[in-house]
């Protein structure tokens, strides 16, 4: 038995550099979307004052980057996808080791929810969702270091010894995703990887046309008080509450069958128990389910920035959250959120879809000029004449056949509409003072005092074009596009 | 705990580092401890099997040496009834409880054929009996091997368990770099492979027949990758611990005829068949009809060892029928050579023998493969259907592996078959690495885990199929 003292030290140093391998080959392989939506969280945790908690609703639908332009309150977005109650108490439970919030906002989309188990589910739920639902608890429970806490929550969260392995240890589940690196797998070796510029949100831009309108439940008696969904709200409740953390629930604006309905119903009444103030944006009409949502369960983000705002009115009013602006502590914070006002802007003028372009720049933050000309199809388009009519009150866009114009100045705060054979004459804006006169049915007249040789409207090779958008500076007047579409229906394709 | 579990790779590491420290002399009871636990977490009932196996051969042996007046006496026909009443009761054991219904039966046809062997060993006169019922204990139950073999003697396996050798930094990464190629094997190809090959022949009738001739083709690569890949970390694992097993595979698909293949597939079994079964019933001694029944009988009971199912029993006759094919077309082949004049040393007849045995081997795996004798004879009429743009048009993608996938498992085949050229040629990899300045040796090393970690087919996702012998 002789052991050589060469020997050992051999073993120890192949033995050391073995698992600095296995380690960054443990980084490279593995999914980064946790750690790309979490990653600013565990570098801020000590400024963050608000935290959001619940479903991908949440995701979609609150952003701090607004909240912090418009109130100067530093929040961080801990939606999950799909997560259901129990999934968000225990990623509030993981959070609150790092951060110390003064306020904790809880959505309850999906309080119906009455499973245990996440990979059991019940059996009206398919093989495949609950795939699915294993791997959305990824995106929540990835980034968070292995330790006695997060033992616990998987325990709750995962019936199934094996399939808890793969959160435990991640590698288990992505050592084989060598087939899909790309070059931000590599960055995070250094730790340059990309990150959520949202803190935790994440926008969409799409325009749900048709949401869905439900029945209201026969009765106001909620779920009926026993549910897990339930049961872990009162959690959340209780342990914010046992920390001394204001605690705000809400159900943010979707198209909610009745069973949501219910869920409001049952988030309501726990509330009451607890006199925890309850925020039911269903019913305050906030957000506008035609225009403002992706899709029938998440908002876009112009009813994510109505949302954000609204929710940041009711924290603001509570005083006790400090505004950071202009604190040099707190510039990033600024710089993202500058960032994503650029996105907005950039959408409002660059965007594909005659929609989304309506929509965002509907947010006032660019000057627009739309002219539709008579005979468009668009004037048969209730989701296109809702979008018009966002920018006013009047209901010209209603009863007109065209040709119509409305020109949205900002700088100066007017809105101008004109339709049939109205004219314009002589309206300032930043272009110039502007002209605007109906003459035939292709051709019509629009200039400034300043270029009276340069008809804005009419294009020859264009001609054929009957909705024409331009947008320009609100400061400079320079213009900033010139957009023509054709209208088929409610279908509209871009020049 | 299978061999490809997170428990095991604990495991093997603090029962290396305690049997390191523990007394040579003391070190069969701390194996048949470890050998005990490991079986017991696989099974509890099947570990009562395994103790009545046990117990029946260990008292089998002494009476037939009591009998006989001692181990150096000529047995008697009292000796000659025990051993046969031991084998009856051991082969219908393994008969009735190998198909895992009545109590769990895991590695059963392994120890039982280790301890018939041991049993005909100490009646021959070439084996005394084991007085000592721990030692006993752990040559059947030795857990490197319990659960595919190989089936080792107990003339090999006692002395080494009586007065284990010294392990050393050499044996140990002898045995540790075993151990990594036994894992590639079955992770990185085996198991690979055995995904584009369980979902061809899942539905063959629906699958063009260019696939299903390269699912059969890569199931002759997935079988051999499994069962060596098995053998390998058994022969690993017990080098470290400081017992030598015998090799189990020789490059058998270099072989050229079928007589060869079989001296190089699944070794301890071939031995055990030829020096239990086909000797004694004359071998080649009592004329060339006979000795052709006796090829027979010993490839049907192969067959029968490997499965109930009639599948089982034509693969095992098939490779007989080569054999005797192969005898009695000898002379005519030999005519053949001389008229044209054909090299027998040359490369080119040596690769295309070691094809045509490939390709006589190959065929007969799918009757091993199949579900049934017409699911078999569908398979092989399905492979003769000429489909090559299944190559170009995305269908070989189509059956579980991607293209990364798929081609990792082809650069495993390539490799596989690189080391069994050099293997056949005498050279030992294993040595020459370990031959190299420690960075090299690192590096292919640290390389081969990190292509086990990140290539093998384990972890979510997809289970890593039970090792396919074990369940024979």
């Amino acid at each position: 038995m002789k052991i050589k003292i060469s020997s050992i030290l051999k073993t120890i140093a192949f033995l050391a550099a073995l698992c600095v391998c296995v380690f960054a080959t443990t980084i490279v392989l593995r999914s980064k979307d946790s750690d790309f939506k979490y990653g600013d969280f565990f570098d801020k945790a000590d400024q963050i004052d608000v935290l959001f908690i619940g479903s991908s609703h949440v995701i979609n639908a609150i952003n701090p980057a607004v909240l912090y332009g418009e109130y100067g309150i530093t929040s961080y977005n801990m939606g999950g996808h799909g997560s259901i109650m129990q999934a968000t108490y225990w990623e509030l439970k993981e959070a609150l080791q790092y951060c110390n919030p003064k306020c904790v906002v809880v959505d309850t989309f999906m309080l119906q929810k009455n499973y245990k188990y996440l990979d059991e589910m019940d059996e009206s739920y398919s093989d495949e969702e609950r795939a699915s639902s294993i791997s959305q608890l990824h995106l929540n429970m990835d980034c968070w270091p292995l330790n006695e806490l997060k033992v616990e929550a998987i325990n709750d969260l995962i019936k199934d010894d094996e399939v808890k392995k793969q959160f435990l240890a991640d590698f288990y589940v992505y050592h084989n995703r060598w087939e899909e690196l790309d070059k931000n797998d590599y960055k995070a070796l250094w730790g340059t990887q990309d990150r959520n510029e949202l803190f935790g949100a994440e926008m969409r831009y799409g325009m749900e046309l048709t949401p869905g309108i439900y029945p209201n439940p026969d009765d106001e008696n909620g779920l009926g008080g026993d549910t897990i969904g339930e049961e872990y709200l009162r959690k959340v409740i209780e342990e914010c509450q046992s920390r001394g953390i204001d605690v705000i629930v809400t159900f943010l604006t979707c198209s909610a069958t009745t069973d949501d309905k219910r869920a409001i119903d049952s988030a309501e009444i726990i509330c009451n128990d607890y006199g925890v103030e309850f925020v039911n944006m269903q019913d305050l009409g906030v957000v506008d389910l035609y225009t403002d949502l992706n899709d029938t369960g998440h908002m876009n983000a112009l009813g994510s920035i109505k949302a954000t705002k609204y929710i940041g009115e009711i924290l603001a009013e509570s005083g006790d959250l400090t505004d950071h602006r202009g604190d040099d502590a707190y510039a990033d914070w600024q710089r993202k959120t500058d960032a994503f006002h650029n996105d907005i802007y950039e959408m409002a003028v660059h965007s594909d879809s005659i929609y989304q372009q309506l929509n965002y720049l509907s947010e006032g933050k660019v000057s627009s000029i739309i002219y539709i000309n008579d005979g468009s199809q668009a004037f048969g388009d209730n989701q296109f004449q809702r979008l018009i009519h966002n920018y006013t009150v009047t209901p010209k866009i209603y009863h007109t056949d065209g040709p119509y114009i409305l020109i949205n100045d900002v700088a100066s705060g007017n809105i101008y509409e004109a339709s049939g054979s109205e004219t314009l004459d002589g309206v300032s804006t930043s272009l110039g003072t502007v002209h605007y006169q109906p003459v035939e049915h292709l051709f019509r007249l629009f200039y400034t005092d300043e270029d009276p040789e340069n008809n804005l409207l009419y294009d020859d090779s264009r001609f054929e074009y009957d909705i024409q958008i331009i947008t320009y500076d609100s400061e400079s007047g320079e213009i900033l596009s010139h957009n023509y579409y054709k209208s088929y229906g409610s279908n509209y394709t871009k020049g | 705990m299978q061999f490809v579990s997170f428990g095991f790779l604990i495991m093997l590491p603090i029962v290396a580092l305690i049997n390191f420290f523990i007394p040579r002399k003391y070190r069969y009871i701390w194996l048949l401890v470890v050998s005990a636990l490991f079986y017991l977490s696989l099974d509890m009932k099947a570990a009562a099997v395994m103790a009545g196996t046990v117990v029946v051969t260990y008292f089998a042996a002494l009476l037939m040496e009591k009998v006989s007046g001692g181990a150096d006496e000529k047995r008697t026909k009292t000796a000659a009834v025990i051993l046969a009443l031991a084998i009856v009761i051991e082969v219908a054991a393994m008969l009735v409880f190998r198909s895992g219904k009545i109590l769990g039966a895991i590695g059963i046809s392994f120890y039982m054929l280790k301890s018939i062997g041991y049993l005909v060993d100490v009646y021959r006169g070439d084996d005394i009996a084991e007085h000592n019922p721990l030692m006993l204990a752990l040559f059947v139950s030795f857990f490197p091997q319990v659960l595919s073999g190989p089936i080792e003697r107990s003339g090999n396996m006692m002395p080494q368990f009586a007065y284990p050798v010294t392990v050393d930094f050499d044996r140990f990464r002898d045995g540790f770099l075993q151990c990594l190629w036994g894992y590639f094997l079955k992770l990185v190809i085996a198991d690979r492979l055995a995904i584009f090959v369980n979902s061809v022949y899942q539905a063959p009738e629906s699958a063009q027949g260019t696939i299903v001739a390269i699912a059969t083709v890569l199931y002759s690569f997935e079988i051999y990758c499994d069962f060596a890949g098995y053998s390998a970390i058994a022969i690993g694992v017990a080098r470290i611990l400081g017992i030598d097993v015998m090799k189990n595979f020789d490059s058998p698909y270099m072989a050229k005829s079928i007589a060869e293949f079989w001296r190089r597939w699944h070794i301890s079994l071939s031995g055990w068949l030829k020096d239990y079964i086909y000797i004694p019933l004359g071998g080649n001694r009592k004329g060339t009809v006979r000795k052709y029944i006796n090829v027979l009988i010993v490839f049907a009971i192969s067959g029968i060892w490997h499965g109930s199912a009639l599948t089982f029993l034509v693969w095992g006759l098939l490779h007989a029928v080569y054999q005797i094919l192969g005898f009695v077309t000898q002379p005519l082949r030999d005519k053949v050579v001389e008229t044209l004049k054909i090299d027998r040393n040359g490369l080119s007849h040596r690769t295309m023998k070691t094809i045509f045995t490939f390709l006589l081997v190959n065929l007969a795996w799918v009757f091993f493969r199949a579900s049934s004798l017409e699911q078999a004879l569908l398979i092989i009429k399905k492979s003769f259907e000429f489909t090559p743009w299944v190559l170009s048009d995305e269908t070989l993608f189509k059956f579980g592996l991607s293209h990364g996938s798929f081609n990792i498992g082809i650069a495993g085949i390539v490799l596989l078959i690189i080391m069994d050229v050099l293997n056949f040629n005498g050279v030992e990899m294993r040595e020459r690495i370990i031959k190299q300045s420690i960075w090299y040796r690192w590096i292919i090393m640290i390389g081969a885990i990190l292509a086990i970690l990140i290539f093998g087919i384990w972890g979510a996702g997809y289970n890593a199929s039970s090792f396919i012998y074990q369940q024979f």
